[in-house]
């Protein structure tokens, strides 16, 4: 708005200075007009004058001498005149030539006249329209302008690199996965160098995505069988967390898996996760996957730190700490068996729920889409171009974890944290994606700030929120029967 | 560095605005031209209509000077070609005027950049 306002004051000044400019020249007009009509009233009295000059013989005048004296005198000649022509040239003539000629500069008026008018009306409506522009301009008035932020739409609609997350969890993951997946290519080969060691999720291409997702999908629907079967809230944690990091590293494809189309939609984006959980599950998820099927998206405003792939290490250190509690809670978890598994009802319990038994202990498995190591990530955004909105995403998303915490219905403390590690991978989709239900986000006001979002922005985030909420939708139609469990879960978490 | 470019610019400004009165005075000699060429046409056309029985004055200085009929309106008619070709004239002479005037805008812009240039480094260094 900010902006708006500069540019209507600029424009305000313009404005004002074009329709000064636009009535001067109809007050020139006036003038010439006013000339125009002294000269047509001058002949006016010369033609009756010469009419009735032949009337008589002669006259009888007062003749002026010089400036001060007056003669008495006599006029005659009285049909004869002098007719100045133009350009120094005289004519004698009787006075009804006179006339003719008086008669034709008669004319030659009017016309000069006529135009006049004419350029005076013309710029009389302009001034008229350029004072509703002012108006307009001015935000006063009866007009409205009614101006829409293109940028903002076309972000909302591409996601593209831009993260305008207006969402804490909504565009960010996925401009987040967008730009991950636009700049894979780009960045594979720099981030490989960079940081293969650290990088659990080693560059992948998007081809190798691709085909990890399908792998994933496959798993996932495996694992959904199984815990369609078994539990139902298994799976939940594992996706979540693995989708998180998946969904880093397939930005556009992890939708793939589900119906969803692999566009950059956020329809997708709550499909992500399950099929990005599913098929960008990295080794540990897909183990993982197997004892876990079933995904329960449990739609919960948790602390979503929605930084997932950020290439940033603030990512990575939130990752870990979910890990660190997805861990506990796994532990928890799994002591408790399926029973809270399959009661995944906030994406922490997907982080409980996806936990890689290794050595005998449930590793919570780490999403892809955050990299413990990773500096450079692949899967994650960390092109340097998107450092920044990276770092933007981790503030939004650390402001969205916030607030989620406050709206989180997570009993647990751990799934708060556990939750942002999910939500990173799609913020918006997370909250979304996670329930079947559309969860009001209120950090969505306080990531605005956030965002450099103008409150247009506001809208789309909303639409998308909506948008994934449907999508959420979607994923649980995959998923039946998980949805009907999640539904169930969250009925009676309700 | 930064008060030699300021001094060239100072240059180029001067001649630049003498171009620019240039441009004008060409300007209103051709809109002068413009008004004559009309009265011209309407003393032809008054001549046209008279008769030859109307002596045809013209005034030179204080003096009305008869002419003939036919004289005057020759005189006017050349008169209004002159008019003509002076118009011409002046119209071309006009284009080329602003042409160097354009030419000499952009080269006044670009030094005014470098100009601002200098004067941004000669403060940072400063």
């Amino acid at each position: 708005m900010a902006e708006k306002g500069k540019m209507s004051n600029e424009h305000l000044g313009g404005v004002a200075r074009f329709r000064e400019e636009q009535e001067k020249v109809v007050k020139d007009c006036e003038s010439r007009i006013q000339h125009w009509k002294n000269l047509s009233g001058d002949y006016e009295a010369l033609n009756d004058r010469l009419k009735t000059l032949p009337d008589q013989l002669s006259y009888d005048i007062t003749v002026p001498f010089g400036p001060l004296a007056f003669m008495p005198g006599k006029l005659v000649h009285t049909n004869e005149v002098t007719a100045l022509l133009g350009d120094n040239w005289f004519a004698k003539c009787s006075t009804k030539q006179a006339q003719k000629i008086v008669d034709h500069r008669m004319k030659y008026v009017k016309s000069e006249m006529d135009d006049l008018s004419k350029t005076m009306k013309n710029f009389e409506a302009r001034v008229g329209l350029t004072k509703d522009l002012e108006n307009i301009s001015s935000g006063k008035g009866d007009y409205i302008d009614i101006r829409e932020d293109s940028r903002i739409i076309e972000a909302a609609v591409t996601k593209g690199r831009k993260r305008i997350a207006h969402k804490p969890n909504s565009k960010p993951k996925l401009d987040a996965i967008l730009d991950l997946k636009e700049e894979e290519e780009e960045e594979e080969e720099i981030k490989v160098e960079g940081g293969d060691t650290e990088r659990r999720i080693s560059t992948i291409t998007e081809e190798e995505l691709w085909a990890r997702l399908d792998e994933l999908e496959k798993l996932e629907q495996q694992q959904d069988d199984q815990d369609r079967l078994s539990d139902n809230g298994d799976m939940n944690g594992e996706e979540s967390s693995s989708s998180e990091e998946e969904k880093e590293a397939d930005a556009a494809p992890p939708v793939n898996g589900q119906s969803v189309k692999p566009s950059w939609t956020p329809a997708p984006h709550s499909k992500k996760p399950p099929c990005k959980d599913s098929i960008a599950e990295e080794d540990d998820e897909e183990e993982e996957g197997h004892d876990l099927p079933t995904i329960l998206f449990s739609h919960t405003m948790e602390p979503k730190k929605v930084r997932i792939n950020t290439g940033k290490n603030t990512m990575l250190k939130f990752s870990e700490r979910k890990e660190q509690h997805s861990k506990k809670k796994k532990k928890n978890g799994l002591n408790n068996g399926h029973h809270e598994l399959h009661k995944i009802t906030t994406p922490v319990d997907i982080y409980r729920l996806f936990v890689d038994v290794k050595n005998g202990e449930p590793i919570p498995r780490k999403s892809i889409l955050k990299s413990r190591s990773r500096e450079n990530s692949v899967c994650s955004d960390t092109s340097e171009s998107s450092a920044a909105d990276f770092d933007e995403r981790r503030m939004i998303g650390r402001s969205f974890s916030h607030e989620d915490t406050t709206h989180s219905d997570t009993s647990d403390g751990l799934t708060e944290e556990d939750s942002p590690t999910a939500v990173p991978l799609h913020p918006a989709s997370r909250f979304e994606a996670f329930s079947g239900t559309v969860v009001e986000k209120d950090p969505m006001p306080t990531a605005v700030p956030h965002l450099t979002l103008a409150p247009p922005a506001l809208p789309t985030i909303m639409e998308r929120k909506q948008e994934e909420v449907a999508s959420e939708v979607a994923p649980p139609q995959e998923a039946p029967k998980r949805v009907s469990k999640f539904k169930a879960a969250r009925l009676q978490q309700k | 560095m930064a008060e030699a470019i300021q001094k060239k610019l100072k240059l180029e400004v001067e001649k630049y605005t003498q171009m620019q009165k240039d441009v004008s005075k060409s300007v209103s000699a051709r809109q002068k031209l413009e008004t004559q060429l009309a009265e011209n046409n309407i003393v032809k056309e008054e001549l046209d209509l008279l008769d030859a029985k109307n002596t045809v004055y013209k005034l030179i200085g204080p003096v009305l000077v008869k002419q003939d009929l036919d004289e005057a309106k020759a005189t006017v008619t050349k008169r209004l070609e002159y008019i003509n070709g002076e118009i011409q004239r002046y119209e071309t002479l006009l284009k080329d005027l602003e042409k160097k005037s354009d030419q000499h805008r952009e080269l006044l812009s670009g030094l005014q950049q470098e100009f601002q240039k200098a004067q941004g480094m000669a403060v940072g260094k400063v």
